[in-house]
C-alpha cells in the first residue's frame, strides 16, 4: 500500500473519523458567534454601510456624483462589475468543472467556493444596476410583454446579453449550490431540535438519507455540475463581449473571451485561496484546507496567470501587427501613456508576482501565499480599470481626449461591495456548513489504508 | 295514482320544505336592507367631514382665458417670425426672431438683409437670453433704491432745468449708436442745453482708422471693407472673423471668394500677421506672427516695397523678415483694384500707411467702399479723453451714460469712480447694477432689444429697425423714449422711429414703414457726401522704432465676451474660446517658448503688472501666439457675475470654484493705454511674475490633444487622417488633392438601409469654417442645451451637442497652423451607438436619423463610449436653471431632458417634421434649403449644408459628391451622414499636400 499512499496523498489530515467532521463542521452554526467572528463582521457590516449610503446618494443625486466625463462612460462601476463577475468563476469551476474531473481535493473548498461565487455575481450585479442613469428604470432591460406597443429589448446589444448570462449563472450557481447544501442541511437538521430543528427540516427538503434519497441525489448534481461547466466558459465570455464588439480601440479585439475566461479563473483562485486561508485560521479548519489544496490552486494560479500574461503580449502582437495606427496607439498608450501606471500594477501583480509559485517552497508558506493572493486580486482589478478607462481616455478624435479620477462616492461603492461580499459570506460561515460534509466523508480515506481508490 | 315526485338528492326527498327555503344560497334581499341609525351616522360623519376638510384647501383663482380677439398672425403653438436688427454689438446684424406664445425663443440671421446676409454669431445667437435675466432692474432707481418713472422724470427735469438755467454742461456718454432716429432723439435734447454734447467711445476702439480717413479722405468715417471683392487679402492685427468692427458681414464676404464649389476654381490670398492665434489668423494661407508694435513697420515695408516710400537706411528690425514683407507686397501689387488690407492697430501711423498702400493699390472705390461707409464705429478717445478731464475738475453738470460703462472700461477706474461720483447729476440708463450705474444718483433701465423700438444704421444707407417681439419684463424705457421725456416731448419708441425716419419713407409712408418692417431694413440714400483722396500729406510720417520691452501685453475682446457688455449670460461664458478653448473666464496666455523660458505651466497664476495695474491670472500656453507677447481676453471680472459662482448642479462635492464675492475672471481694463490719442489694448514693458498658487483652467478640449505625444507614436509621425488638407495649386490640378491612403471596404454582411423618401445629411466645408462658434450657441438655443458651470465643465461634462475641434499643425516657416472642425453626431448609417443599447433607446429612422428616445434611455452609456465620435452628451445631474425666468427661452419643441438620460445632436428633426408637414400642407415636396438646421442657419460662412443626399439637385448630395467630400474615420465603415469638405490653403507649395492634423 504504501505506493498508493505516494500516489495519493491524503486529503484531509488529522485523522478525522465522519462523527468528527459533522461535529467540526456543523459546530460553528450551532454555537454562538466568537469574538473573531464578530471582530470580522463588523468591519465588514460597516462597509457595507459606507457603500450603501454613498449607493443611496448615488441614485438620488445622479451619475454625476462619479467621476466620469464625457469620453469616459465607464470606470469603477464597469470595473467592478467585470471584476466581480471574475471572482464569481471559481467556484464554478471548483464545484462543476472539478467535480467532473473527479478531483476529489476539491470537496472541502467547493462549498464556500460556491457560496464565494454566489456572493460575488451579488456584488457583480450591483454595478449593472447603479451605474444606469434611471435605475428605477432597470427592469426594462428585461424581455417582458408589455403595453408600449410591445416594445421589446434590443438582442443585438452586448447589455443585454450580459443579463441574460449573468441571470442564468447566478441561477445556476444557486441551484447547484442549493442543492448540494441538502444533505448536510438534513445533517444539520438531525442535530437540532425546536425551531431550529424545523426551519432545517423545511430547508432540506425532507431529505431522508435513503439510498433512493442518496441515488437521485448523486444524479441531480452530476446534471447540474454538467449545466454549470458550460456557464464557467460563457459568462466571462459574454461579459467581455461587452469590449470585443465595439468599435473602440483597445475593445475591439477577438482575444477578450478566452482571455477573459483565463483572468477570470485566475481571479477566482486568488479569492477562493485568500478566503481559505484566513477561514482555515478563524474557523480552524487546518485539516479540511489543506496545504495539499493550497498547492493545487498555487499551481493553477500559476497557470492562469501564464494565460493571462500570454494574452497580454498577444494583443500587443496582434495591435503591432494590425498596422491600424489607432490600435496601435491604444497599446502604447496604455503601456506609456498617462494611465500607464495601471498597466504596469496589472502586470506585476498578474504575471510577474505569481511567477513565485513554479518553487514549491512558496506554494508551502501560507503568509507568501496569502500576499500573492491579494496581488493577484489588485492585479486583476487593475486589468478591467485599464481596459475600461485607458481605452475610453483617449480614443480617436484627439479633441476628446480627457483624464479620469474616481470620486469618493464611487470608491465607496466600491468598498461597499467589498463590505457586501464579506458580510454575506461571514453570515454563511455563521449559519451554514463550510464544507460539504457529505462529500468530505466520502474522501476521508483517501490515501490512508482501505481508502478510497478513486 | 299520486304524481310522482322527483328527486335530486335523500336530503330533498326527506326534508322537502327546508330545502325549498334554501334554494338561494344567500338571501336576495341583503340583511339589514334598511339603513340603520348608526350606519348612517357613520356615514354623514366622513360624508361632512370629508367636504369641510377640502374645503380648507386654499386653491388659487386660475384664469385661463383664450384670445378674444386673437392678434394678427398668432396661433398658439405654433412660431411667429418678426424681423428686427441684433444689438449685440455695433455690428447691427440683421435678425428674424422666432417667437412662440408671445415670447421670443431663437434669434436668426434675416437672410435678405444686405449687409450680414443671414448668418448670427455667437453673441447674437445668446441674445434671446438676456431678456429673461432676472437680475436686470425691474424698475427705474433713484437714490439707491427702486422707483418709479414719473418720480425719476420729475426729480431729473427739475434738475436739468436748473442745469439749463445756469448754463451748465450736459454730456451724453454712450458707444456707437448709429441709428439715425436714436441720433435725432439725442441731438434734439442735447439743443435744449447752452452747452449739450455727445461723446462717442468704444471700448474696443477704432478711432485711428476714423481720424486717418479725416486726413486722407477730409471725412471722420469708418470705410466698409468689401472683402468679396478682395482676391488678396492682407490683415494687419485685425481680427476681422472673429471679433472686429462687422464679424459676420466680414465672414460672409470673405469666404464668398474662397468658396470652390460650384465656382470658376478661384480662391482669395489671405496673409495676416499678427501677434496671438485668431480665428482669422488660422484661416489665413500664411500667417506671418509679428508683434504688436512691428506692425507699423510692417507697413512701413510694404508701403516701401510698393514704391510709396523712400527705402528706409534704416536696419529692418530683426522680429521682421524682410522675404515676408516682399511676399505679401508683391502679392498686393499684383492684384491692384482687388487688393484690401486691413489694419487693426488703433495707431494713427499706422492707419495712414494703411490708407496710402490702399489708395495706391486703387482699393478705394474697389474693395473699400467710402461712399456708402460703416457706421459700427463712431466712438472717439479725444472726446472721451476731454470729457474725463472735464469730470474730473468737476465741471460737467449732468452726465448720462448710456450703453456703456466707463468705471468698467477705462484705465484708472478707482479714480474716475471717484470722480463721477462727484457730478451733480449722474444717470445711468444700464440695465444692470453695473460698475457705473452703482454710482449714479438715477438708474434709467434701457429694455433689451428684443423689448423695444430702436433704430440702427450699420452702414451709411442701410436704415435697420428693430421692432419688440415682447412686452418690456420689467417697467423699463429705452434711451429714445427717455431722451425724449427729458426733452419734454413725450413719445413712445415707435412713434419716434417712425416719425424720424420718414423722410426716408419716400412717398408712401404708411407702406413703406410696413414693407420696412417685414424686411427689417430700409434702404435710403446714405447721408455722406463722396469724398476724395487728399493725401495724408505732412502726417505721413514714419513710425517710431518700437520701444525694447521684454513683454507686452495684449488685451483682446473674446469672441464671446467682447468688451464684457454679455457678462450676465452664462451661454457666453460656457461657450469655449475658438483657440484657447477656454470658458468660464479669461487668462494669461503664453507661446510655448516663452512659458518655457519663464518656467510657467498651465494653470499657474502668475501676476500681471504694468505700472499700477496689476492683475492675477492662470497661465495658459498658447500655440502661434508672439513670444514678446502676453495675451489677455477682455470682458471678464464684471460686476454682478459673482451670480456665476455656483452654477451648476448641487451635489456633495461640487467644488466652489470662484472665491466669495469675485466675479468670473479677470478685469483688464487698467491694462489700456493711451497712444497719442488713440486708446490702446497693447501695454508694453510688463512684468510677469509667478505665484505659488495653481488655478485649474475650465477647458473643453484639453491641449495637450495637439498630436499624438511623440513617445506614444508607433506611425513614425503620421497624423490621424481627421482633418485632411490640400493646397490650392494641388486642388486645381486634381481637385481630389489631400486624401490619404484610405482602407477599402470590400463587402458588408448585412444589407444596406434603404432610405426610400429623404435621407438627410450634412456637409461642412472646413475651408470655410472659421470657427466663430455661432453655430454652438445657435444649437444650444434651439435643443434646450443645459449650462452646467465651470466646476463641470473642469469635469469634462460640458453638454453642447455641436462642438468644435480645434487642432494646430505644422504650418509653413515653422508656423503654426489652426483648423476647426465642427462636430457633432454623424447620423451613421452603421451606427455603433445604436446596436449597444440594450432598450433600444437610439434608434435608425427611415430617413437616415439616428434618433434618441429620452424616455426610453435607461442612462447604461454604453452608446456614448461606443461613439468614435465622442458627440453624446449625458445628464449627470439634473441640470439647475436658476434663473426661473430664463426658461422662458425654451424651445418648446424640444424636450427639456431629465438626468440619467444620454442626448445628442437630433440634426434639429422638430424643424425636420415642421418642413415635412408645412410641405404636405402646400402638397409639394420639400424644397432643397426649405428646412435649415440651426448651426446651418446661424453659420455667417455658410460651411454648412443640410439637406436630403437622396436627391441628387440637393446642395448637400453636390457636396457629398465633391471630390474634398470625405468622412471622419471613413475605416471603421461606420457611414456617417455628415461629412466634411477639405481644407484648401492658397499656398502653391505642393508640400503639404498630403498633410493632415492632429
Amino acid at each position: 500500500m504504501s505506493e498508493l499512499m505516494a500516489l495519493r496523498p491524503v486529503l484531509v489530515g488529522g485523522e478525522k473519523a465522519a462523527g468528527d467532521v459533522t461535529s467540526d463542521v456543523a459546530a460553528p452554526t450551532e454555537r454562538k458567534a466568537t469574538w473573531k467572528w464578530w471582530a470580522a463582521f463588523i468591519p465588514a457590516a460597516a462597509m457595507l454601510a459606507v457603500g450603501a449610503l454613498a449607493t443611496g446618494y448615488q441614485v438620488m443625486t445622479g451619475i454625476g456624483t462619479w467621476g466620469l466625463n464625457r469620453t469616459i462612460g465607464w470606470a469603477f462601476d464597469i470595473t467592478n462589475f467585470v471584476f466581480w463577475v471574475g471572482i464569481g468563476h471559481a467556484g464554478t469551476l471548483i464545484s462543476a468543472v472539478l467535480f467532473l474531473f473527479r478531483q476529489k481535493w476539491r470537496t472541502s473548498v467547493n462549498r464556500s467556493a460556491e457560496a464565494m461565487t454566489l456572493f460575488a455575481v451579488m456584488c457583480a450585479g450591483i454595478f449593472p444596476l447603479i451605474h444606469m442613469g434611471r435605475p428605477w428604470l432597470a427592469f426594462w432591460v428585461l424581455p417582458y410583454p408589455n403595453t408600449r406597443g410591445s416594445l421589446w429589448v434590443n438582442f443585438r446589444s452586448p447589455l443585454l446579453w450580459d443579463v441574460f448570462a449573468i441571470s442564468v449563472y447566478f441561477a445556476v450557481s444557486a441551484i447547484f449550490w442549493y442543492v448540494g447544501l441538502v444533505p448536510d442541511l438534513a445533517t444539520l437538521r438531525d442535530r437540532a431540535s425546536g425551531l431550529r430543528r424545523r426551519v432545517l427540516g423545511f430547508l432540506s427538503l425532507g431529505w431522508n438519507g435513503s439510498i433512493r434519497t442518496w441515488s437521485r441525489y448523486e444524479i441531480v448534481y452530476l446534471l447540474l455540475a454538467g449545466l454549470a461547466t458550460p456557464l464557467v466558459l460563457s459568462v466571462h465570455s459574454i461579459v467581455s463581449f461587452d469590449f470585443a464588439t465595439s468599435v473602440i480601440p483597445g475593445w475591439h479585439t477577438t482575444i477578450f473571451p478566452p482571455y477573459f475566461v483565463a483572468g477570470a479563473i485566475f481571479s477566482g483562485m486568488a479569492m477562493v485561496l485568500c478566503l481559505m486561508l484566513i477561514a482555515r485560521t478563524v474557523m480552524g479548519l487546518e485539516h479540511y484546507f489543506t496545504l495539499r489544496h493550497i498547492d493545487a490552486m498555487c499551481k493553477l494560479i500559476l497557470a492562469t496567470s501564464g494565460m493571462v500574461g500570454f494574452a497580454y503580449l498577444t494583443e500587443i502582437f496582434t495591435a503591432f501587427y494590425s498596422g491600424n495606427p489607432y490600435e496601435q496607439f491604444a497599446f502604447v498608450n496604455r503601456a506609456l501613456g498617462p494611465m500607464g501606471w495601471a498597466y504596469w500594477v496589472m502586470v506585476s501583480c498578474n504575471v510577474l508576482i505569481p511567477q513565485v509559485f513554479w518553487f514549491p517552497a512558496a506554494r508551502r508558506n501560507l503568509l507568501l501565499v496569502f500576499t500573492v493572493t491579494i496581488f493577484v486580486n489588485v492585479g486583476m482589478w487593475f486589468e478591467r480599470f485599464v481596459i475600461i478607462v485607458s481605452s475610453l481616455h483617449r480614443d480617436y478624435l484627439p479633441s476628446s481626449w480627457s483624464s479620469y479620477a474616481p470620486t469618493l462616492i464611487e470608491i465607496a461603492t466600491l468598498v461597499g461591495s467589498f463590505g457586501l461580499f464579506f458580510s454575506l459570506f461571514l453570515i454563511f460561515c455563521r449559519f451554514l456548513p463550510m464544507i460539504a460534509m457529505a462529500e468530505i466523508k466520502g474522501v476521508l480515506k483517501v490515501g490512508r489504508e482501505g481508502g478510497l481508490h478513486g | 295514482m299520486t304524481e310522482k315526485s322527483y328527486w335530486k338528492s335523500l336530503a330533498e326527498r326527506d326534508d322537502r320544505g327546508e330545502l325549498e327555503a334554501s334554494e338561494f344560497a344567500e338571501p336576495l334581499e341583503p340583511a339589514g336592507a334598511g339603513t340603520d341609525r348608526r350606519t348612517f351616522l357613520r356615514a354623514a360623519g366622513f360624508t361632512i367631514g370629508a367636504a369641510a376638510l377640502a374645503g380648507c384647501r386654499q386653491s388659487s383663482v386660475e384664469k385661463a382665458i383664450p384670445y378674444l380677439l386673437t392678434p394678427e398672425g398668432i396661433v398658439p403653438g405654433r412660431a411667429y417670425w418678426m424681423a428686427s436688427t441684433c444689438a449685440g454689438c455695433e455690428a447691427a446684424c440683421g435678425v428674424l426672431v422666432k417667437c412662440r406664445d408671445g415670447r421670443p425663443i431663437k434669434l436668426e440671421g434675416n437672410p435678405g438683409h444686405p449687409v450680414s446676409r443671414g448668418g448670427l454669431c455667437a453673441v447674437g445667437q445668446a441674445s434671446v437670453l438676456e431678456p429673461y435675466d432676472s437680475m436686470r432692474l425691474k424698475a427705474p432707481r433713484g437714490g439707491g433704491r427702486e422707483s418709479t418713472w414719473e418720480k425719476v422724470d420729475r426729480e431729473i427735469g427739475m434738475k436739468l432745468n436748473e442745469i439749463r438755467d445756469g448754463k451748465g454742461r450736459v454730456r451724453i456718454l454712450t458707444t456707437t449708436r448709429s441709428g439715425r432716429a436714436t441720433r435725432g432723439v439725442i441731438e434734439r435734447f442735447l439743443a435744449g442745453f447752452a452747452n449739450g454734447e455727445l461723446v462717442v467711445y468704444d471700448p474696443v476702439s477704432c478711432s485711428a482708422i476714423l481720424a486717418a480717413h479725416e486726413i486722407t479722405h477730409g471725412r471722420r468715417l469708418l470705410p466698409r471693407y468689401r472683402f468679396d471683392r478682395a482676391d488678396t487679402v492682407v490683415g494687419l492685427d485685425a481680427d476681422f472673423l472673429g471679433t472686429w468692427i462687422s464679424p459676420v458681414e466680414y465672414t460672409n464676404a470673405y469666404t464668398s471668394r474662397r468658396r470652390l464649389a460650384g465656382t470658376d476654381g478661384t480662391m482669395s490670398w489671405h496673409a495676416q500677421f499678427e501677434a496671438r492665434m485668431t480665428i482669422t489668423g488660422g484661416k489665413a494661407d500664411n500667417r506671418f506672427v509679428t508683434h504688436p508694435d512691428d506692425v507699423p513697420l510692417v507697413l512701413e515695408g510694404i508701403a516701401e516695397r510698393l514704391g510709396l516710400r523712400e527705402p528706409s537706411r534704416r536696419r529692418p528690425p530683426v522680429r521682421i523678415r524682410q522675404a515676408d514683407i516682399d511676399l505679401v507686397a508683391s502679392k498686393l501689387d499684383s492684384a491692384r483694384g482687388r487688393a484690401l488690407l486691413v489694419c487693426g492697430t488703433n495707431d494713427l501711423t499706422a492707419q495712414l500707411l494703411a490708407n496710402e498702400i490702399n489708395h495706391h493699390l486703387g482699393s478705394y472705390g474697389a474693395t473699400i467702399d467710402i461712399s456708402r461707409p460703416s457706421r459700427q464705429k463712431e466712438g472717439s478717445e479725444e472726446g472721451l479723453e476731454r470729457l474725463v478731464g472735464e469730470i474730473r475738475e468737476g465741471s460737467v453738470d449732468a452726465l448720462f451714460v448710456a450703453g456703456c460703462n466707463p468705471a468698467y472700461d477705462l484705465p484708472g477706474s478707482a479714480r474716475l469712480s471717484a470722480d463721477l461720483r462727484t457730478i451733480p447729476l449722474l444717470v445711468s440708463l444700464s440695465s444692470h447694477i453695473d460698475e457705473t450705474a452703482g454710482l449714479a444718483q438715477y438708474v434709467c433701465p434701457e429694455p433689451h432689444f428684443l423689448e423695444t423700438w430702436s433704430d440702427h444704421e450699420p452702414v451709411s444707407g442701410v436704415l435697420a429697425v428693430g421692432q419688440p417681439a415682447i412686452s418690456p419684463l420689467g417697467s423699463t424705457r429705452s434711451a429714445i423714449e427717455s431722451f425724449a421725456v427729458w426733452s419734454g416731448d413725450p413719445r413712445n419708441g415707435l412713434e419716434i422711429i417712425r416719425d424720424e425716419l420718414a423722410v426716408a419713407m419716400g412717398t408712401d409712408p404708411a407702406g413703406a414703414w410696413h414693407e420696412t418692417l417685414a424686411a427689417g431694413y430700409r434702404e435710403a440714400d446714405p447721408a455722406e457726401t463722396a469724398t476724395t483722396w487728399r493725401g495724408a500729406g505732412s502726417l505721413a510720417r514714419r513710425p517710431d522704432d518700437p520701444a525694447e520691452t521684454s513683454l507686452s501685453l495684449v488685451v483682446y475682446p473674446s469672441v464671446g465676451m467682447l468688451d464684457g457688455r454679455h457678462a450676465h449670460n452664462p451661454w457666453l461664458h460656457e461657450l469655449p474660446d475658438p483657440v484657447t478653448k477656454v470658458t468660464w473666464g479669461n487668462c494669461a496666455s503664453f507661446s510655448p517658448a516663452t512659458a518655457a523660458r519663464l518656467g510657467i505651466e498651465e494653470g499657474r497664476v502668475v501676476t500681471i503688472s504694468a505700472g499700477e495695474a496689476a492683475a492675477e491670472l492662470p497661465a495658459h500656453i498658447q500655440p502661434g501666439q508672439h513670444d514678446g507677447v502676453v495675451a489677455v481676453a477682455a470682458g471678464y471680472g464684471r460686476l454682478g457675475t459673482e451670480r456665476f459662482a455656483l452654477t451648476g448642479p448641487e451635489w456633495l462635492f461640487r467644488r466652489r470654484l470662484q472665491p466669495d464675492g469675485s466675479p468670473v475672471g479677470v478685469r483688464m481694463g487698467e491694462f489700456q493705454v493711451s497712444n497719442a490719442g488713440s486708446a490702446n489694448w497693447v501695454a508694453g514693458g510688463i512684468r510677469v511674475s509667478k505665484t505659488g498658487r495653481m488655478e485649474p483652467i475650465a477647458m473643453t478640449q484639453s491641449h495637450h490633444s495637439l498630436s499624438v505625444p511623440a513617445h506614444l507614436d508607433t506611425t513614425g509621425g503620421r497624423r490621424r487622417p481627421i482633418i485632411q488638407e490640400t493646397s490650392f495649386a494641388a486642388w486645381k490640378e486634381n481637385p481630389g488633392a489631400g486624401e490619404p491612403e484610405s482602407h477599402h471596404i470590400d463587402a458588408d454582411l448585412w444589407a444596406p438601409h434603404p432610405y426610400e423618401g429623404h435621407r438627410w445629411g450634412m456637409a461642412i466645408d472646413l475651408s470655410a469654417c472659421t470657427g466663430c462658434s455661432g453655430c454652438v450657441i445657435a444649437c444650444q438655443a434651439e435643443n434646450n442645451v443645459p449650462v452646467v458651470g465651470k466646476d463641470e465643465v473642469l469635469r469634462q461634462r460640458e453638454m453642447h451637442w455641436l462642438r468644435i475641434d480645434r487642432y494646430y499643425a505644422e504650418g509653413e516657416d515653422g508656423g503654426v497652423d489652426m483648423v476647426h472642425q465642427p462636430m457633432l453626431c454623424a447620423h451613421c448609417e452603421n451606427a455603433p451607438c445604436e446596436s449597444v443599447c440594450p432598450v433600444v433607446a437610439t434608434v435608425h429612422s427611415e430617413e437616415g436619423l439616428n434618433q434618441q428616445v429620452y424616455n426610453r434611455c435607461v442612462g447604461t452609456r454604453y452608446c456614448a463610449n461606443n461613439c468614435p465620435y465622442k458627440t453624446r452628451r449625458f445628464n449627470w445631474f439634473d441640470y439647475p436653471r436658476e434663473d426661473r425666468l430664463q426658461n422662458l427661452v425654451l424651445n418648446p419643441d424640444v424636450a427639456v431632458r431629465s438626468r440619467g438620460v444620454m442626448e445628442k445632436c437630433s440634426m434639429c428633426v422638430q424643424r425636420i417634421e415642421l418642413g415635412k408637414m408645412e410641405a404636405k400642407r402646400i402638397g409639394a415636396n420639400v424644397a432643397d434649403g426649405e428646412i435649415a438646421t440651426a448651426c446651418e442657419q446661424s453659420c455667417p460662412a455658410r460651411a454648412i449644408v443640410f439637406g436630403d443626399l437622396n436627391d441628387p439637385g440637393s446642395r448637400v448630395a453636390k457636396a457629398a459628391a465633391d471630390p474634398r467630400y470625405y468622412v471622419v474615420l471613413g475605416e471603421l465603415n461606420v457611414r456617417p451622414a455628415v461629412g466634411y469638405l477639405r481644407v484648401v490653403r492658397n499656398r502653391k507649395e505642393d508640400e503639404h499636400q498630403e498633410e493632415t492634423h492632429v
